[in-house]
């Protein structure tokens, strides 16, 4: 690695950390600018700052305000480097479709599982919060997603999550998918009770739990 | 904790008031957070429920007759107080209502001087909880416990921004929020004087945002402590042990006699996934933990009681705890 790049990768692993938004868009440019390799860039720069930034709200270091905006500040650098990533760069990633069930809007623990997974190297297609069971199940066929990740902060929309697991086996497909749940009143028993693949605790709890799930899988 | 010699028909209000001094009535008191799932009793629906005091009162003390538990809590929804600073709230008609954070009051940084000194006796929706005080002290505040609820002041602040772009604006604009949080403070200290005057025999404060996952440890303070001192609370209901302490029984041995633990019964486990010897045995173990150490105890929900909870569930509760938190005085 060329001192520039780096320096410039460093540095942009320093700003996500320091939740430096405007300067990880100025490094962002400047890589481009260069002619550094904008792959290159996004894993030893911007995931290298979240992984860092994790592993502090692991550590109590950080918290999720602060994690909140380290992860706003990598967008902002996604958002200058990921139109320069050379199509052979692109390696197949596994692939997690997340959304915050029907009749719930609270999407702050799927935001964070979001941010931990994309960190992690997944490819996460968000769908947002208040999200009917169908549209999982098509958004998860369409994109052949590996792992449905279903979150909920409310007991009364609980059945949510088992109406998707049965929707899938109604089609015969809950093969086809690891399906995994959480949320404040979500506890293994309901994991167990609705036969979800597996339940997390917690963000980081959750990237570990997709680890595992893909890995089996494989 | 000492013994005292009690009169052998013990109402719900002696029960959980001596309970709240480290004194011993006849048993440990159950206070299973039944509020929302009152709707189900009389069977209306949430959103009417939710926004009628009279209807409320109706079912809660239904509910209370059924299930015989030992307080009422006067928790609608945690959007009550939002909704009154100008917040839009969305009533589902079989759920808990919730604010449209797709139409935040406060949509920029800019606007947190939107947020204005109210008086919560004339207002919609806290008056309306304020009325529920009062309905129920008139019709049973000699006998059981009445517990009034308040949102927290970044709680509330939270329901009227958003949560997410709250979170990021107290690391950017500090000083803004602050400005909010003190007028809602404000306020909410009148809701609190306001539902005493209407009846409620004490004020549940929910911090939820204190918690350690959400913000930081300043100083060299444990945050959980930091709440313990400012809000000097007689009792803690908690969901999960104090901050710092790894189990229940460290929870019991550190904060056991200083202050009263109500709690801990997992709500979706309790009132949607468990049998009832399940539910019993869960509950058994949390009232011998803190009973044989005489340790300040009401047994109770960890958080409000699943709305859409199985009610011989939220019985279950109270019957676990004549079985095995009667005192032998």
């Amino acid at each position: 690695m060329t001192a520039l790049k780096e320096e410039l990768f460093g540095k942009l692993s320093d700003a996500i950390v320091d939740m430096e938004e405007d300067e990880v868009v100025a490094l962002s440019n400047k890589v481009v600018d260069e002619g550094i390799d904008a792959y290159e860039a996004i894993d030893k720069g911007l995931s290298h700052g979240m992984e860092r930034a994790g592993k502090l709200f692991d550590e109590e270091e950080y918290f999720i305000p602060e994690l909140l905006m380290c992860s706003d500040a990598m967008y902002a650098g996604l958002d200058v480097l990921k139109p320069h990533i050379k199509i052979d760069d692109k390696e197949e990633k596994k692939k997690v479709v997340i959304g915050v069930i029907e009749g719930d809007t609270h999407d702050i623990g799927k935001n964070l599982v979001k941010i931990m997974l994309e960190t992690s190297g997944f490819e996460v297609y968000d769908l947002g919060r208040d999200i009917p069971p169908k549209l999982f199940i098509e958004k998860a066929k369409e994109v052949k997603a590996d792992i449905i990740a279903l979150s909920t902060l409310m007991t009364t929309t609980m059945d949510g999550m088992a109406n998707v697991i049965n929707s899938l086996k109604e089609e015969n497909i809950r093969n086809n998918f690891k399906v995994i749940i959480g949320g404040g009143p979500i506890s293994q028993s309901f994991a167990d009770k609705i036969g979800a693949d597996g339940y997390s605790v917690n963000a980081a709890e959750a990237v570990r739990l997709v680890n595992r799930l893909v890995t089996v899988n494989v | 904790m000492s013994n005292v010699l009690v009169k052998l028909e013990v109402t719900s209000l002696e029960r959980v008031a001596l309970a709240l001094q480290f004194k011993k009535a006849d048993r440990v008191p159950a206070a299973p957070l039944f509020c929302g799932a009152s709707h189900r009793v009389l069977g209306i629906t949430y959103d009417k429920w939710s926004t009628d005091s009279e209807l409320a009162v109706k079912s809660l003390l239904a509910s209370q007759k059924l299930i015989g538990f030992d307080a009422f809590v006067t928790l609608v929804d945690l959007s009550v107080e939002a909704a009154d600073f100008g917040q839009e709230v969305i009533f589902p008609k079989n759920s808990t209502a919730y604010p449209n954070f797709n139409n935040q009051y406060i949509k920029t940084a800019d606007e947190y001087d939107k947020i204005k000194k109210i008086n919560p006796r004339e207002t919609k929706r806290m008056k309306s909880v304020i009325d529920i005080c009062s309905g129920l002290a008139k019709a049973k505040g000699n006998e059981v416990a009445i517990l009034g609820f308040l949102y927290g002041p970044l709680g509330v602040l939270s329901q009227i921004r958003g949560h997410k772009e709250l979170f990021k604006d107290l690391i950017r604009h500090p000083k803004e929020v602050l400005q909010a949080i003190e007028i809602i403070t404000e306020v909410l200290i009148e809701y609190a004087v306001a539902q005493i005057e209407a009846g409620a025999h004490s004020v549940c404060i929910d911090p939820l945002y204190s918690s350690p996952t959400v913000l930081s440890k300043s100083g060299n303070g444990v945050y959980f402590e930091e709440v313990i001192k400012w809000i000097n609370p007689v009792a803690i209901s908690v969901a999960h042990p104090a901050y710092g302490c790894k189990s229940w029984e460290e929870h019991e041995q550190k904060w056991g006699k200083k202050i009263v633990t109500i709690g801990y019964s997992h709500p979706s486990n309790t009132g949607l996934i468990w049998s009832e010897d399940e539910i019993i045995e869960d509950c058994r173990k949390q009232i011998e933990l803190f009973k044989n150490n005489d340790s300040g105890f009401i047994l109770s929900t960890g958080c409000e009681f699943p709305p859409n909870g199985n009610l011989i569930s939220a019985a279950a509760m109270v019957k676990a705890a004549k079985i095995y938190g009667a005192y032998n005085v």
